[in-house]
Formats: C-alpha cells, sequence, structure tokens
C-alpha cells in the first residue's frame, strides 16, 4: 500500500471505523509494519538534501570531524558520520517545511536524566520576527548547499564522492565561498547539540568529550559540584602545545 | 485616589517591579511585551516553562531578538567608519526580559555609587552627577527585592569593604548553595594574594523558597532559561502584578506614544500579526531596557529640548581572565556558573590605585567586582577551535587535530574564567539614537549605539588586568591570560570589536537639572508629566557591579511616588 492510499483509506474509512475491522493480530502487523516505514525512509528520505547532496555532505563532514572509519587517529572516536550530521544538516535546511518548525526543541526535560517523556522532541513554533529572519537564513544557506556541492565536485575534478581523501581535504581547506568552514559550524553543531536536532546519535559526539549534556531534572548533587574529580594530566603537545601558545601571545598584560 | 489607566512597556525586572507595584495601588495596568512567553500559568509560583538544557536554542535565539529581524548598530565612536550591524548587547526579549536567562548575581550597589560626585568627586570630560538618592534611602527598597526574588548569601562572609560600602540591615533570605569547585580554586588563590572572596548573592534558589524548589546545579544556569523556577528573578513581581488585576499582553510591540504639550495619552502598538492598534493611556511606563526605551521615546519624538536624549550610556568594560589547568578537569558545566566574588578592586582605594589614576592624570579610578569561574559550553568551545585551527593548521584546519582539542577541552573543561565588571563613567559622547538607515524587520529605524572606553576605563583596566592573571597563577593555573572584552585603540586584542556585556544603563537618566537629565528624581520625564522610565537608562552612574537588582529596586522605590 502506497502512502497515498493508504492517507485515502483513513480520509474515507476513518480510523476509528478501521481499528474496528481490523483483528487484533492485524493491528498489530500495522503497527509494525508503520513502524518500519519511517525507519527505512529515513535511510533514504531528506527534507532538503538530494541524494548526491547528502553523500557528498556526509563525506566532506567525515574528513572536518572524522570518526574511526575516516582517520586512522580516531580509532574508538566515533564522528560526523557516526553522529548522523548529515540528517542535522538536512533537517536545518528544511527545518520551515514542518510545522510546528525545526528550530527551538522543546522543554524542560528530555528523557535522559530521569524524566518519563522527552519534551524536547516537541519543538516550538516560531514566532512571525522569528520566521521572517529564519527564512532568509535558512533561503541563503539553501543557496549555499545547492552551490557549494557543485564546487567540491568540479574542485575535487569532477566528483568528491570519487576523489582521494588528501584531495577532499586538499578542496576543504580551499575553503571556495566560505563553504567548508559554513559546513564545519553546521557539522560541529549537529556532533554536540541536543540529539533532538537530528544529529549527536546515540549521544556519541558528547561522550567523545566526556560532557554528559542536559541533566534536569536530576541535575547534580553538591559534591559533584563541590569537590574534584581528581588528577586528569594533561601533557601539551602537537595542536594542544600549538594552542597554548597561541593563547599565551594573546595574553594583554 | 483615581484610578488611571497604566500601560507598561516591557516585562522584565523594571517593568514587572513597577506593574506589581502600579496594579496592587489599585490601577488598571497593561503590560506590553513585544517577545513571547515561554511559561505556562504565570500567577502560580511555579509556573511550567519551555525553557531547557539545550545550548544550540540559545545560539539560535531563542528569547532573544532575533539579529536579522531586530538588529542594532554598533559604532566605537561617531567617527567610526565600519559600523557594525547585528547584536549589539541583546537581552532576552520575552515574558520576564532580561532576567529569564541570567546569571542572576544581585549584588548592591555602594554608598560611592549613589554619591559619586559628592564622595569622589568630578572627573574632566564626565558628567559625574550624584543620584537623586542615598544608599540609605535604597536599602529598604534592595531587601524588598531580595526577599520577593529569594538571594542567597552570607552576611557573615561578606568582606568588611563591601559592608562598609553597601551596609545590610539584616540577613539573606537563604544560605549560599553549595560552593563551585573552581571557585573555590580560585578564592584560594584570590587569598594567597591578599584579597577576599566570598559567596556571591545570587537570585537563585538554594532551598525551598516560596513554593519553589532549591537549584539542583544542573549547570546550564548563566545564559539559559531556569527549567525548574529555582530562578524567578522578574516572574515574582510580574506574578504579584497579574494577580492584582494587571494584563499581560504578550507579541505586542509598542511602536510610538501619543502625546500632547505636556502628557502622553496613548501609545500605538502592533499586534504579533501586525494589526496595528491605539490605546489609551492616563500614564505611560517605559521599561524596554535604555536601548528600546531611548529608541521608542525617538520614535515618538518625545520632547528633547535639550539634546540630553540618549546620551551617558553606560555598559561597564568587562575584562576577562582565562586560568587553564593541565593537571586536573574543573567541572564548570555543572552548577551556577560560578558562586564567589571579590569587590577588592571596586575600591578606589585599592593599593596602589591612587597612585595608578594619578599617574594617569586622574583623582581616582575604580574597576568592579570580579565573578570567580565560569567556563564555555561545547558548542562555543567548536566554534572557537575551528577559528583558532585556521592560524594553527592553514592546510588543514579540521579533521583529528580539531577533536584532539575538543577532548583535551583546554577552553572549556580546563578552563576557568573570571569576569571583571570595571565601572563606566557617563559621556555625553557615549549614546544610543536611531540608525539613519537600518531598519527593524517591519521598517522601523533600529537602535545605534555609540560606545568607547574612555581615558578613566581604559588607566583601571590597564592597572586591574596583571591582577587577574596574578590570582590566576596564585590559583595553580598552569596558563593564565586577561584579555578586554572590547578592544581598543590601548589594548587592540580583545575578544571582540563590539561591546556584549549585558549590562545596559543610562540614557535617560534621573537628575534634577533638565539641562542634563531626562527624567526626575523619581524616573519621571521631565516635560512630560505622566511618563515615568523603569528600567535601567535612569542610572546616573554605572557601579561595578551587576545592575539589575538596583534596576528593580530603583524601580519599586519610585514607582510608589508616581501616581
Amino acid at each position: 500500500m502506497t502512502d497515498l492510499d493508504r492517507r485515502r483509506v483513513l480520509k474515507t474509512g476513518g480510523l476509528a471505523g478501521l481499528a474496528l475491522v481490523l483483528s487484533p493480530e492485524l493491528l498489530a502487523a500495522c503497527k509494525s509494519a508503520a513502524a518500519r516505514t519511517p525507519t527505512k525512509e529515513k535511510e533514504s528520505h531528506f527534507l532538503f538534501f538530494t541524494q548526491h547532496e547528502a553523500a557528498v555532505v556526509q563525506e566532506a563532514t567525515a574528513r572536518l570531524i572524522p570518526g574511526p572509519q575516516d582517520d586512522p587517529a580516531e580509532a574508538g572516536h566515533p564522528g560526523a558520520r557516526e553522529a548522523n550530521v548529515t540528517r542535522y544538516i538536512d533537517t536545518l535546511l528544511g527545518a520551515l517545511s514542518l510545522s510546528p518548525q525545526r528550530i527551538f526543541a522543546g522543554g524542560p526535560f528530555s528523557n535522559r536524566a530521569g524524566w518519563p517523556t522527552d519534551d524536547m522532541a516537541t519543538f516550538i513554533g516560531l514566532a512571525p520576527a522569528e520566521a521572517w529572519a529564519w527564512r532568509r537564513r535558512i533561503g541563503a544557506w539553501q543557496a549555499q548547499y545547492r552551490t557549494g556541492v557543485l564546487h567540491l565536485d568540479k574542485a575535487a575534478g569532477g566528483s568528491f564522492l570519487e576523489a582521494r581523501n588528501s584531495v577532499r581535504d586538499e578542496v576543504l581547506a580551499k575553503d571556495e565561498g566560505g563553504f567548508a568552514t559554513l559546513l564545519f559550524s553546521h557539522a560541529a553543531e549537529g556532533m554536540y547539540s541536543n540529539p533532538e536536532y537530528g544529529g549527536n546519535v546515540q549521544l556519541v559526539g558528547w561522550r567523545d568529550i566526556s560532557f554528559p549534556g542536559d541533566v534536569q531534572p536530576r541535575g547534580y548533587t553538591p559534591a559533584e559540584v563541590s569537590k574534584s574529580d581528581g588528577p586528569d594530566p594533561y601533557h601539551p603537545s602537537g595542536i594542544g602545545a600549538a594552542l597554548i601558545g597561541l593563547i599565551k601571545g594573546s595574553n594583554g598584560v | 485616589m483615581a484610578r488611571t489607566r497604566t500601560l507598561v512597556i516591557g516585562s522584565g525586572p523594571g517593568g514587572s517591579t513597577a506593574a506589581m507595584v502600579l496594579a496592587e495601588g489599585g490601577h488598571d495596568v497593561t503590560i506590553f511585551e513585544k517577545g513571547r512567553s515561554y511559561f505556562s500559568d504565570l500567577t502560580s509560583k511555579r509556573p511550567g516553562t519551555v525553557w531547557s538544557n539545550d545550548e544550540l536554542k540559545g545560539d539560535r535565539y531563542f528569547g532573544q531578538p532575533d539579529p536579522l529581524a531586530e538588529p542594532r548598530v554598533f559604532r566605537s565612536s561617531a567617527s567610526d567608519p565600519n559600523p557594525y550591524v547585528g547584536a549589539v548587547q541583546p537581552l532576552p526579549q520575552t515574558v520576564g526580559g532580561g532576567a529569564t536567562h541570567w546569571d542572576a548575581k544581585t549584588p548592591r550597589y555602594w554608598d560611592i555609587d549613589f554619591q559619586k560626585l559628592s564622595l569622589l568627586g568630578p572627573i574632566e570630560g564626565a558628567a559625574i552627577e550624584d543620584w537623586p538618592f542615598t544608599y540609605a534611602e535604597l536599602a529598604p527598597f534592595y531587601a524588598e527585592v531580595e526577599s520577593l526574588m529569594g538571594v542567597q548569601g552570607d552576611v557573615a562572609q561578606l568582606p568588611a569593604l563591601t559592608l562598609a560600602h553597601a551596609p545590610r540591615s539584616g540577613p539573606f533570605p537563604m544560605p549560599p548553595g553549595p560552593p563551585q569547585y573552581s571557585s573555590l580554586v580560585v578564592s584560594d588563590g584570590c587569598r594567597k594574594v591578599g584579597l577576599h572572596p566570598f559567596p556571591a548573592a545570587m537570585a537563585i534558589t538554594s532551598e525551598t523558597y516560596d513554593g519553589r524548589p532549591p537549584c539542583n546545579n544542573c549547570g546550564f544556569c548563566s545564559g539559559y532559561g531556569c527549567p525548574i523556577q529555582a530562578r524567578v528573578a522578574a516572574l515574582a513581581p510580574l506574578r504579584r502584578a497579574l494577580l492584582a488585576g494587571a494584563e499581560l499582553r504578550v507579541g505586542s510591540q509598542v511602536v510610538g506614544l501619543r502625546w500632547q504639550g505636556s502628557r502622553a495619552v496613548g501609545v500605538e502598538w502592533l499586534d504579533e500579526g501586525g494589526v496595528r492598534h491605539t490605546e489609551r493611556a492616563d500614564a505611560v511606563v517605559l521599561a524596554g531596557n535604555s536601548l528600546e526605551s531611548v529608541r521608542l521615546a525617538l520614535l515618538s519624538h518625545l520632547p528633547d529640548p535639550n539634546g540630553v536624549l540618549g546620551r551617558y550610556l553606560m555598559f561597564h568594560w568587562f575584562t576577562d581572565g582565562s586560568g587553564i589547568f593541565f593537571s586536573e578537569r574543573l567541572h564548570n558545566y555543572r552548577g551556577r556558573d560560578h558562586t564567589h566574588d571579590i569587590d577588592d578592586f571596586a575600591d578606589p582605594d585599592f593599593p596602589g590605585a591612587r597612585a595608578a589614576a594619578k599617574a594617569a592624570g586622574l583623582p581616582y579610578f575604580r574597576a568592579g567586582k570580579v565573578e570567580l569561574g565560569g567556563t564555555d559550553r561545547p558548542l562555543d568551545e567548536a566554534q572557537q577551535y575551528q577559528q583558532i585551527l585556521k592560524y594553527l593548521s592553514p592546510g588543514r584546519p579540521f579533521g583529528a587535530e580539531f577533536k584532539q582539542l575538543m577532548r583535551a577541552s583546554l577552553l572549556r573543561d580546563r578552563l576557568l574564567g573570571l569576569t571583571l565588571m570595571g565601572e563606566d563613567l557617563p559621556y555625553a559622547t557615549n549614546r544610543v539614537d536611531l540608525d539613519p538607515s537600518e531598519k527593524d524587520w517591519r521598517g522601523f529605524p533600529v537602535a545605534r549605539i555609540t560606545y568607547g572606553p574612555g581615558r578613566y576605563e581604559l588607566a583601571a583596566q590597564g592597572f586591574y588586568m596583571p591582577w587577574m592573571t596574578k590570582l590566576l597563577k596564585a590559583s595553580g593555573a598552569d596558563v593564565a591570560i586577561a584579555i578586554p572584552e572590547l578592544s581598543s585603540a590601548r589594548f587592540p586584542i580583545g575578544d571582540s570589536t563590539v561591546v556584549q556585556t549585558a549590562h545596559i544603563m543610562g540614557g535617560m537618566r534621573m537628575g534634577a537639572d533638565a539641562r542634563t537629565s531626562v527624567t526626575d528624581g523619581v524616573g519621571r520625564h521631565h516635560q512630560l508629566d505622566n511618563v515615568f522610565v523603569g528600567d535601567g537608562a535612569v542610572f546616573p552612574s554605572s557601579g561595578g557591579h551587576n545592575p539589575t537588582l538596583t534596576i528593580m529596586a530603583t524601580a519599586l522605590r519610585n514607582a510608589r511616588r508616581w501616581l
């Protein structure tokens, strides 16, 4: 049964009427089928991206925030691919096509810290001024993604997806039109934001940086707030040492 | 007493406090709030809410003016060739105003803030004045607001200096909650170098108070709406205003005051759908914060015979200290941002300060309080590394190195932040007016801010910055730096070229002389008998402490004298 057929049935028959003629076994079968259908769609259907755009964004963000299969140095550390950053970005770019718009997650609590329901999964609709601003903001981003993916392909010699990692990195480092910068910003958001926005799947982003995320309504105990967690020595080297040098150099004193 | 039709513009700390006084005084009060309400029943002591532990939501301007739809313009001086258009000093634009996702620190101002001219003296180039009232006169109103909101603190731990300048007649409504680990670490460092840390006064519950639960230390505090109402601020007076019969109109933008002769007669406002309405008024209270109240006054062409409207704007000059710890993580993501302060640098007689001021050609200078502790969150941190890697790894400014930085977390989990808020003097050149070209989404001219530090501010900043690194090193930080939040010719390396302190004062200051002030000794407009200002715009001086408690206490004191 296609979606269109299903809608017709429901519209003519009505949900209650339909349920009456179905046996409990059939109903259970329908429910599990319905539960499977969106999952299948989730893998293949995007709000904004074409299949090709999604594939390029996935491979590009995996260079920016690599996981174990993208960089051997990241063995054991999930990246953009594992966090499903592509889904996050697609949800952002298509946020205004959903009702309520997928810009502001709800509250006060998720179900991650002792609350029975995930209030954050119910989004908050935009006020007119906000809708006005987000139409412009997202409209501009959509155009950047559309042309940005074309440019990535072109700069990679015709196909970003077929290019070697070293070529992909070179192309991204060039940052033509600021697209890689935009992509990196969005990828980081998808990596480390609340999972209700579509990324940070299984909290892999937060876990990788030892950040617990939202903790309401449980909160933290006074001891957790006031006491040291114990020694955790860091020995600056490589990029960390370079960062320390930069920080020291920016001292105003 | 006649029942007057009173319109209050803005539901933040000042507007809600004024509305409470007027509604409980039997007047017919309507509160206009441009933003939406993110609370369920505002007459409940503990309304439900959709504020949450969600960094991205804040980054997307939830509950704030969206800078695309409602930008402001910033210039470092009148001759700034590159004005900035975007988010400038954005405060929450929602029911509860700036105090919905504030840090809730509620120090009192000092006696020398209210009598700056008579106790400390003039400074050349600045328009130093006394307030129309002294600390002693405001003290009971401070106590009343502290009790209304529920403030935690410990008089016994307040330094002698603080108590000498801001004496208290009784204890805080609640004891301090659990101290933040990082605040304890840096408090130790302060004591080692002779400074005097103490548990900060803050409007956050540490125990069940007025029907609200104690704070459970979720960590999403400064910059986030409280999901459990352990921090209600403006909602406390707003609730009382509503219970006394006040009406709250959300999503309503007042776009003009109508006035004739020496009286306002009503307002024009747009509902959320953009439909224009007029509303009759016997009295109008401006309480949208300095920037928006002045903007509305200018849009309404309120009389300004002496050209004072919008001048003497003050923001505090902020300076950030950053200590980085290699030995351990400080887990600043738990708790209330920071729990301790020092007041030492607010003292004009701090050791060496008089001599340094003299060397700079000034009779004295002051900085202000330092907040001890605080850090960034992951999305902010990621953004910083993204920018930094462009310098450090230009050939490949992403990839495994980015993730290594995120895990090492030098700028978040190993960071101990300090914020020094320094006193701004009132200068005629620091001002807000209407931008000649930029408009908001509805076509109304936006506020243009012209602001820069003077000799006084820069001399004090230069003197106290080394103290920031000194106390961080004494706390055991492996790296300790201090950076002004706003860059200037003297300190070109700043966090930003646009001021973002969220402390907004002046622009319609109180005073007896209509040539140098916009409002009188109770915040009444000098030329319009029934127009009152209920926000921080009335401040004649900025002090060196967070302004919200003083905004509320002043609104309480003044509103009781209005009608």
